[in-house]
């Protein structure tokens, strides 16, 4: 995933003899393993047929010039980037005044915070959307279903990789002591976030809301549940493994489609590695500051 | 101008009293400092000031107008942290001209302003690069203009050169002064290193266990402390236990004064180094000792002294300039001596 790594940090061992061996095969294995899948998929997009042989039997762009102008697909995309986005940006928006409150007003909010972040992994979404789907349907029937209910729910699976991120970034910035200074420059709340908690925390922006992205577009459990009737490529993807037949070379187009949602995610992690260029990006809770504001 | 008047001021942290009915006036205009140990209350009695901490009981009046209810925004303060505080994505100027910015002064004015404290705090050729490209004596001096740009009526420094080496600490110090002396500002100094203290301030009060133990002139306090704790926080200073003896304590033959009021069956006598005269054996009176350790200190030479007072061995150390030093040597018997005027005694 889109976790920037001072690679050369996590070497140990010295630059020569065996231990330069072992890490050379070990990247090697993952490289093999990460890489392999993806090539497999990518040639079986433009396979005619694939049958007997290594390789497939001939090639064809017909598969990706078919999904690419299939409207269905084309407006899974569609909804799917614009839930994911709207996810991102929502969690953000939520999550940034909490997690500065949390550290500089009132640390008692912090245990509630956590506690809530914890959620989400403690509990399959399966059952998070059918307690969703329980309450909506008490004090808002007429949005089950519905794209809004599923952004609802998208954010509240998705907000702790933004809250993590975001929190390890303060951290690292000492936006505590920064917040105190602008105080006493005489900065209101919301000029201090602006002005100073957001720019000095933009690595955290950017990585968790790349995750949180990531979580919505590619959810189907709770899309599932939640949001019948509404085509997201998670979604369609599976409704295309489960009807279609291989005749209609519908999995080479669930290969292209596979290969479309890689592309939209690789495309958002490089802009996120080229914007924290140089920096580790603090995912974890509990990343502590070691490059903040105090030199000695 | 306008000082800063503290009343009965109290700050619980849980069962713990970090401040406990602290009263303390600050003239217009002066430097007060705040000395104290870690944890006796001095940056918390400054957050105070600063609205960065509430107090339990009491009022903070800033120029006559009582701000305890205001928040640190609304205060007319500026403020200069140990850590600098920088705000790491403004450049040097950006980060001066930020209170002007939130406090929205006119665009021309605020730029007049800035380039005057570019000026007096010395970084016109820094203007523009970030925190990360300076030095930490220009960070503290940067911050030092951003907290005096929107012309505050108190300055307030926690420990602002703790995190400086040596050689940068004296100077920035002795232009600190200078500064707050030029602008003509009421400023609140909190720091735990006594010498700092001495040199910076008008004057110096003395905290310990959220308590001020002691206001005054630098050299009063360190001439006439008035509390034991003042008197061996402050300097180096000789501790010696001695029997009260018809209201009297002292070393025979070197010095007796009256014993302090309170004072039962014992009594600690205070006196500095600087205060010790030897005298070879046999010449002149005084308590009869061994020179244990000589420690050449540069112009000084501190000596250390072994005898016996009321029955029981002390250690007495005493500064001589060191060309006397010179004459004697380690383990030599001498006589010490103690003007009576310099001695401070407090009850045990």
């Amino acid at each position: 995933m889109a976790v920037a790594r001072d690679a050369g940090r996590l070497g140990s061992g010295g630059r020569n003899g065996p231990g330069r061996a072992v890490r050379y095969l070990l990247f090697g294995a993952a490289l093999f393993y990460f890489c392999v899948p993806m090539i497999a998929v990518l040639i079986y997009s433009f396979a005619t047929r694939w049958t007997a042989n290594v390789l497939p039997d001939g090639y064809t762009l017909e598969w990706w010039s078919a999904t690419l102008s299939d409207h269905r697909i084309q407006s899974a995309f569609f909804t799917s980037i614009a839930l994911a986005t709207l996810t991102a940006v929502i969690d953000i928006a939520v999550v940034v005044p909490a997690a500065y409150w949390s550290r500089v007003r009132n640390a008692r909010i912090r245990h509630v915070i956590d506690v809530a972040a914890a959620i989400p992994f403690a509990l399959p979404y399966v059952v998070i959307a059918f307690g969703l789907m329980q309450f909506s349907g008490m004090v808002a029937p007429q949005y089950q279903g519905t794209f809004p209910l599923l952004v609802a729910g998208h954010a509240a699976i998705a907000f702790p990789f933004v809250y993590w991120a975001v929190d390890g970034s303060m951290a690292a910035a000492g936006i505590e002591r920064l917040s105190e200074t602008a105080e006493a420059c005489g900065a209101s709340p919301l000029q201090i976030i602006v002005h100073i908690v957001m720019p000095n925390i933009s690595t955290g922006l950017v990585s968790g809301g790349l995750l949180s992205f990531a979580a919505s577009f590619g959810e189907f459990a709770m899309a599932q549940i939640i949001g019948r009737g509404l085509d997201t490529v998670p979604l369609l993807s599976a409704e295309m493994i489960r009807s279609y037949t291989d005749t209609a070379g519908s999995y080479n187009r669930l290969a292209v489609i596979t290969l479309l949602t890689f592309a939209v995610l690789f495309v958002l992690s490089a802009v996120v590695v080229y914007w924290n260029r140089g920096q580790t990006v603090r995912l974890l809770p509990g990343a502590v500051a070691n490059d903040g504001g105090d030199r000695r | 101008m306008s000082g800063v008047s503290l009343v009965g001021v109290t700050k619980m942290y849980g069962q713990v009293k970090a401040l406990d009915h602290v009263s303390i006036e600050v003239c217009p205009g002066e430097l007060l400092a705040l000395l104290g140990p870690s944890g006796c209350g001095k940056t918390t009695l400054l957050r105070c000031v600063a609205g960065l901490e509430r107090p339990d009981k009491g009022t903070v009046e800033i120029g006559e107008i009582d701000v305890t209810d205001r928040p640190t925004r609304e205060r007319p303060i500026g403020m200069v942290f140990q850590s600098y505080a920088l705000f790491p994505n403004l450049t040097v100027r950006q980060n001066i001209a930020f209170p002007l910015e939130v406090q929205h002064w006119p665009r021309n004015q605020a730029k007049e302003r800035v380039d005057e404290l570019l000026e007096l705090v010395r970084l016109i050729d820094q203007a523009d690069r970030y925190p990360k490209q300076i030095s930490g004596g220009q960070a503290q001096r940067c911050a030092l203009g951003r907290a005096l740009a929107p012309n505050p009526e108190v300055l307030l420094l926690d420990e602002p050169l703790s995190a400086l080496d040596a050689l940068v600490r004296g100077r920035l110090r002795d232009e600190i002064r200078l500064v707050q002396q030029r602008v003509g500002i009421t400023a609140i100094y909190v720091t735990h290193d006594q010498s700092e203290a001495m040199a910076i301030a008008d004057r110096v009060a003395v905290m310990n266990q959220g308590r001020i133990e002691q206001v005054a002139p630098p050299a009063d306090l360190y001439d006439l402390p008035t509390s034991q704790f003042s008197a061996t926080f402050v300097g180096s200073r000789n501790a010696v236990e001695l029997d009260v003896k018809n209201g009297k304590v002292g070393i025979p033959g070197s010095f007796s004064i009256a014993a302090p009021a309170g004072s039962n069956g014992r009594a600690l006598a205070f006196f500095r180094p600087e205060d010790v005269r030897v005298n070879k054996a046999g010449a002149g009176s005084g308590l009869e000792a061994r020179v244990a350790l000589k420690v050449f200190l540069g112009a000084t030479t501190r000596l250390h002294l072994s005898g016996e007072a009321d029955g029981r061995p002390i250690t007495i150390f005493g500064d001589l300039p060191s060309r006397q030093a010179r004459l004697i040597a380690e383990g030599e018997t001498v006589r010490v001596d103690v003007d009576p005027d310099h001695v401070q005694a407090f009850p045990v």
